[in-house]
């Protein structure tokens, strides 16, 4: 089961980094194509669709990482029981959270399917298909909130210590 | 319930869920989500699905994880030894001198990378060791560094830039190239700082090191040749309009892994760590911005951004106290919150009050940038001194005292800013007239 997951997390995050190398290749193929004087119709699309595809599919990994980031101050005074009871409130409200997300990203792509919404840009792509990602995406981060909450219960949560990676945003 | 009564619960309940360590980016949702279902009759899941994926999607923010994953290779090179080599020999004779490598060096990595915390690592990795076996004062080391590591915010590129660009709906290569005059002033302001010291502490300086002749010092600082290629590149392509910020950073990351593969740095190891960093940092910013377009929907429903401009309006601020409130507005939440959540949670609601006193949205993006750069080196939540705590092992306290002459010095930049507002805003000027 631990290792079922946790493959589900990695193999997402995995298929997020490939969607990253993909927004850098439908850049190059736009500024290329414009070089050449051919013109390859949808790469700024295709770019954000990849973009929605790294973020959405690499939010599980990313929360196991420890990388989401959260105000501890409250938390970094708290020892014992008082801590334990705000990361179980914490992580009651981010799988509430994670699952109404979770619900309405699957419900977006089904009525786009259903309605056979397409893109108003030039890629004319049918939207479900770039939607599936963030279906996708949410519903992992809903199984990784569950899966958090449930260690955590369990008293078997060890979070890793914050993240340098975090701190490298600004 | 009356606007106020509404006012209160919503930000009642934001505090709540952040101050009790709910996830930034969800607590945004959350708080959205009870504005919706209160004030609105538009069912809050389904706009909530259409908002984020709209906001996740569209090509202007491209140019967000391309920068992050261009500065995340370039984290992973030799830069930081090459840096260091290639700017120490022209500093000697400086008052101040190698302190001086801290300054310089931050500037150029800043025009590399959108982060802050990336650029003091990146820089102290190496002057700190060589700048403390050279018996440098320790407080002065650790205050440049933590100083000019925010430099990486201002010269572009910088995530929150693109960032602030998004949210406020302004040209991001606009806001990119304002930012270089302000970043050179605030980089020059800090080395007449260290001047300035130098000259009346002539004994707490330790001597120089061997001097050179000129081509000694040209051959120590051939190796920083394809950094300025890059950051010329990169900035020279936005300017003259060649490229748009997307653009320029595919061809920036392109020219870091070029680097990278020159250097010899270049592994599949590096290779792969660098993107998944890149790919952790963005999935944890666009989980903010997520959380943070649905707020700006929800808030837009409740009308709080315009009748907080009509409030404000009303109270017939000048513009320069507007500013300045703003600006200690700012620094009180930066107290407690992240640069890039400060600014998606004030700007959906600020903005209508900003265009409202006739403030220029470009100028006002970097006067946002200068004021989280003052939040970033201010305790107790200041991203470069946590950065520089891991460094040097020091307590929190001493290093925020040790940077507390470089806030100062951002105050002054600030008021220089308010005052010139062209500092900002001439080259983009120029830029549009060009284009």
């Amino acid at each position: 089961m631990r290792r079922t997951l946790d493959l589900l997390y990695d193999a997402a995050a995995w298929v997020a980094a490939a969607s990253l190398v993909g927004v850098l290749a439908m850049v190059l193929t736009a500024i290329i194509s414009r070089q050449v004087g051919i013109h390859v119709a949808g790469t700024g699309e295709y770019a954000g669709y990849l973009m929605a595809s790294a973020g959405f599919l690499a939010l599980a990994h990313t929360l196991k990482h420890n990388e989401h980031i959260r105000v501890t101050l409250l938390l970094q005074v708290l020892r014992g029981r008082g801590r334990a009871a705000f990361e179980v409130w914490g992580l009651s409200i981010g799988t509430l959270l994670a699952g109404a997300f979770a619900f309405y990203s699957v419900k977006l792509a089904w009525d786009s399917h259903v309605f056979n919404d397409i893109s108003t840009g030039n890629d004319a792509t049918p939207l479900w298909i770039p939607q599936l990602s963030m279906a996708v995406g949410t519903v992992i981060l809903l199984v990784a909130f569950i899966d958090e909450l449930v260690l955590q219960l369990l008293g078997r949560r060890t979070p890793a210590p914050a993240g340098s990676e975090a701190q490298r945003i600004e | 319930m009356s606007d106020l009564a509404i006012t209160l619960l919503l930000v009642l309940s934001l505090f709540a869920l952040l101050g009790t360590g709910v996830w930034i980016g969800l607590s945004l949702t959350g708080v959205a989500w009870i504005g919706m279902q209160l004030f609105s009759s538009r069912p809050a899941g389904d706009a909530m699905a259409v908002t984020i994926w709209g906001s996740s999607s569209s090509w202007t923010l491209t140019a967000l994880p391309l920068f992050i994953w261009m500065g995340e290779i370039l984290f992973r090179t030799r830069l930081s030894q090459d840096m260091f080599r290639g700017l120490a020999p022209w500093m000697n004779q400086l008052p101040g001198r190698l302190l001086h490598t801290n300054i310089i060096g931050c500037a150029i990595f800043a025009a590399v990378s959108g982060s802050s915390a990336a650029t003091v690592a990146t820089i102290g990795k190496m002057s700190l060791p060589e700048l403390e076996k050279r018996g440098y004062p320790p407080d002065k080391t650790v205050g440049t560094l933590a100083g000019a590591g925010t430099l990486g915010l201002l010269i572009p590129p910088s995530i929150i830039m693109i960032v602030y660009g998004v949210t406020a709906d302004v040209s991001i290569a606009q806001l990119f190239i304002a930012g270089v005059f302000p970043g050179m002033m605030l980089a020059a302001l800090f080395m007449g700082y260290v001047i300035v010291w130098a000259l009346l502490n002539p004994s707490k300086v330790p001597p120089a090191d061997r001097l050179m002749s000129f081509t000694e010092k040209l051959r120590e600082s051939r190796s920083l040749i394809p950094v300025v290629i890059l950051i010329i590149a990169v900035l020279g392509s936005i300017y003259t309009g060649v490229a748009t910020a997307t653009e320029a950073a595919a061809i920036g990351v392109v020219g870091a892994l070029v680097i990278s593969l020159l250097q010899g740095s270049l592994t599949w190891e590096t290779f792969r760590t660098s993107l998944m960093g890149a790919t952790r940092l963005y999935c944890m910013i666009a989980l903010i911005l997520a959380g943070a377009a649905f707020l700006t929907l929800s808030m837009g429903y409740i009308g709080l951004p315009r009748h907080l401009a009509e409030w404000i309006g009303s109270l017939g601020l000048s513009q320069f106290w507007l500013i300045m409130s703003l600006a200690a507005f700012f620094v009180l939440l930066g107290c407690f919150l992240d640069g890039i959540s400060m600014v998606v949670l004030t700007m959906g609601v600020l903005l209508p009050t900003v265009t409202g006193a006739g403030i220029d949205l470009i100028w006002f993006g970097i006067f946002v940038v200068f004021v989280v750069e003052m939040a970033q080196i201010t305790p107790p939540i200041g991203f470069n001194l946590f950065v520089l705590q891991g460094m040097t092992g020091r307590q929190l306290p001493w290093i925020a005292r040790s940077t507390l002459p470089m806030f100062w010095l951002m105050v002054l930049a600030v008021l220089l800013l308010y005052m010139v507002p062209e500092i900002a805003t001439w080259l983009p000027q120029q830029m549009r007239r060009s284009a």
